[in-house]
């Protein structure tokens, strides 16, 4: 066997074990020096050489860089996450046709979806979204992205919130986490719009907290401009369109010199 | 600029297929010929769009007798192009081919053999074997062809390249191997874009978004797209291609205004007989407004010949119009695989969110006060807690501006807002004033895109005046076209 390939799966092994171990910081710098002995690959992308070991290399690479990703959740990482992901893409989109599929390339891609719902990137979301064929689309763990971000555009927000309790792998629950922090900043944006005011104790409820104390110090520190009276919220109401009381002179004058300077073109 | 039909493999039949007998095409041809010819001397490029297009007229009559002959015709026979683009076309009828050789040796024909005339020869040579399904040849002589291409360096070449280059992704996409030629298109633009070929820069991108597209790298295509120069179009059909792929890109990533912009102007700028290209547009652009929380009038699905084809999408805006879940589930469900086949089948998924809004407005509109558990029963929201989630729900449409209402908690109703006096407000003067704006616009361009002939302003020059410098041109053409020769 090449030494190459030799070398890179015994990193590997300590890697792997290390993980097992939830020692993360071993992890990481082992994580390092791998992705560096990956550059002597002349088989991985973006070369895809044909050399004898190809299938093997390719093979070990993708394994690595789902690891690679799993551990960013777990060090709860998002921009590692996105690296890494964007280092794995290839090997699921490029190299379909030359290796077996991953068993973990779904899950991963259901976490990605998750990661971009979480971050409000909806149009990426959707891009993504596309690239998965009818079938993938029916995988539990897609699928249970997909409706997250078809409740959360509703708003049925509470659907997002019970969709915790039946996360397809166990490295949703970092990304739920995070999302029911999204969750609950979309729902007081919704309610400062939608009510007039509110009771404390509703808006509790609403706003998922568990104490008053801890709305107080939400309200304080995102909401300053709402307004606690008599043991309710009071919401500033945004301002309506108001009927012009003044003629805006200015503009009218100048669209009207602007029509006759192009009538006097035309004519 | 350019007239010629091109979009979606859709020709109208040639009118009299009973005179065309093959030496009256093959005679056609040589007209064509001739043309490009002096086109190549005088260097004007609209003299070989012409025969582009005459072209396109020919192509339903064309046979490889004739083919052969006019090969014979324009190519030195036993050179090397002219060996390797005969040995594409099927060397059947032999006598026929004979006579009409015999023929064109007669007419003295010029045997100097000039690049555009070849690269012409590439392009009938693939248009024969696309239209004759023999794509594995295709591919073959579209491959030949950009070789020869990328040596060549001439502005009146540039019209011929940019149809080659389409009927090569053509040939490429045809037996499904279009990610293969991914690497060569971009290649291609960059030396459009070195060598200021504006109108290969256009077709060639236009051409990699297609590919991306199809293989739905919206991503990619998005990114090349945004940093691809851009410049006032030359080809129509070009445009509405490009505007096309935009519209799909920004609806994808949901700038549904833009997208509805771009897929409406491209429906409407597609030539008439562009049908199945203009089906496509109205596919998208029907699903766009409907995103939007627009309703499409009727008169879109009852456009003549599309009747038909937008029948899905007619029963899917009438599910959305409604507002009723259940109506549109069974649409969606009915014509799945229609829509799985146009690639819209996500974008409708999307839309299942706009069937609630319409819903919602419609039960704000006639209620003032309504209960919340009415609006989820009338929603027909199929959950653990129908009220909790029309609360949310109707909250969210609030905040989003679809409905004009409050919500009491306590009490747990809805109440909608009056709505005032538009005519109080600045609204209509804002609305007046874009409307006019568009029109001087209109107006404006429709000035910039009138053509004048060149030099019509300046004086007549004199006959004699005219044939002396013509014929230096022509010699100087000579000269370049000699060297051009020694060259390769």
């Amino acid at each position: 066997m090449d030494p190459k390939i030799t070398e890179v799966s015994q990193v590997f092994e300590r890697f792997k074990a290390a993980f097992v171990r939830k020692d993360f910081d071993t992890c990481t710098s082992l994580l390092s020096q791998l992705k560096v002995l990956l550059t002597g690959f002349k088989s991985l992308p973006p070369l895809f050489e044909e050399t004898p070991n190809a299938v093997h290399e390719l093979t070990l690479a993708r394994d690595i860089y789902e690891h690679a990703v799993v551990l960013s959740v777990k060090t709860e990482d998002q921009d590692a996450f996105e690296r890494d992901f964007f280092q794995l893409k290839p090997y699921y989109t490029d190299a379909r046709g030359r290796l077996p599929q991953s068993p973990q390339e779904y899950p991963i891609l259901g976490l990605n979806l998750l990661r971009l719902l979480v971050q409000n990137r909806i149009a990426e979301f959707h891009t993504e979204l596309e690239l998965l064929s009818p079938s993938a689309l029916e995988n539990p763990c897609i699928k249970h992205a997909v409706e997250l971000e078809q409740s959360f555009m509703e708003g049925a927000y509470n659907r997002v919130l019970s969709a915790r309790q039946t996360v397809p792998h166990e490295t949703y629950v970092y990304f739920m986490d995070l999302l029911a922090k999204t969750v609950r900043d979309e729902i007081a944006g919704c309610s400062e719009k939608a009510y007039d005011s509110l009771s404390l104790s509703d808006a509790r409820q609403m706003l998922l907290f568990s104490s008053d104390k801890e709305l107080l110090e939400y309200i304080n520190e995102e909401h300053p401009e709402w307004e606690i009276k008599n043991g309710s919220v009071f919401f500033q109401r945004a301002k309506e369109s108001v009927p012009c009381k003044e003629i805006p002179s200015l503009q009218l004058i100048n669209q009207t010199l602007s029509y006759a300077r192009e009538l006097e073109r035309i004519v | 600029m350019t007239q010629d039909v091109e979009m979606k493999e859709q020709q109208p039949a040639p009118s009299n297929s009973l005179s065309s007998t093959s030496p009256s095409t093959l005679q056609h041809l040589k007209d064509i010929a001739a043309l490009i010819e002096t086109g190549a001397y005088t260097r004007e490029v609209r003299r070989i769009v012409r025969a582009i297009r005459w072209t396109i007229q020919l192509r339903k009559k064309l046979k490889a007798s004739v083919l052969s002959a006019f090969l014979n015709f324009v190519l030195v026979p036993g050179s090397d192009v002219h060996s390797r683009l005969s040995s594409y076309v099927p060397k059947e009828d032999e006598h026929d081919m004979e006579v009409d050789t015999a023929t064109s040796a007669t007419q003295a024909p010029a045997k100097h053999s000039l690049p555009e005339l070849e690269i012409y020869s590439y392009l009938l040579v693939l248009i024969f074997l696309i239209d004759q399904k023999r794509y594995s040849e295709a591919k073959a002589c579209s491959s030949a062809s950009i070789a020869r291409l990328r040596n060549l360096n001439r502005r009146t070449v540039d019209v011929l390249a940019s149809r080659l280059y389409f009927y090569y992704s053509l040939s490429y996409e045809l037996t499904g191997d279009l990610a293969e030629i991914r690497g060569n298109l971009l290649a291609l633009h960059r030396t459009a874009t070195l060598r200021h070929d504006e109108l290969g820069q256009e077709t060639l991108l236009n051409l990699l978004l297609r590919n991306y597209l199809h293989y739905n790298l919206y991503d990619q295509a998005e990114k090349l797209r945004s940093k691809a120069p851009r410049f006032e179009a030359h080809s129509n059909q070009q445009f509405c291609r490009y505007l096309f792929y935009l519209g799909k890109i920004r609806t994808i990533q949901l700038e549904y205004t833009d997208a509805k912009e771009s897929l409406l102007q491209a429906a409407r700028k597609a030539p008439v007989s562009a049908l199945g290209f203009r089906v496509q547009c109205n596919k998208w652009a029907v699903i766009v407004r409907l995103l939007l929380g627009e309703i499409p009038e009727r008169t879109v699905f009852m456009q003549k010949g599309m009747e038909k084809a937008l029948r899905p999408y007619f029963e899917l805006t009438n599910a959305v119009r409604i507002g009723d879940l259940e109506l549109f589930k069974a649409v969606a469900e009915k014509f799945a695989t229609t829509f799985s086949s146009d690639r819209t089948n996500n974008l409708i998924v999307r839309l299942r969110h706009n069937v609630i809004r319409t819903g919602l407005r419609n039960i704000s509109i006639s209620y003032s006060r309504i209960s919340l558990a009415d609006v989820a029963k009338k929603l027909r929201l199929d959950s653990a807690n129908p009220v909790a989630d029309a609360e949310s729900i109707v909250s969210k449409a609030i905040r989003d501006g679809a409905i004009d209402a409050t919500l009491d908690h306590a009490n747990g109703w809805m109440v909608s807002k009056e709505t005032g006096d538009i005519y109080s407000t600045n609204e209509p003067q804002i609305a007046f004033n874009s409307r006019i704006a568009f029109c001087l616009n209109m107006h404006n361009e429709a000035v910039r895109a009138l053509r004048f002939p060149p030099n019509s302003h300046k004086e007549k020059e004199s006959a004699e005046k005219r044939r002396e410098r013509q014929q230096q041109e022509q010699e100087l053409a000579k000269h370049i076209a000699e060297e051009d020769d020694d060259e390769f």
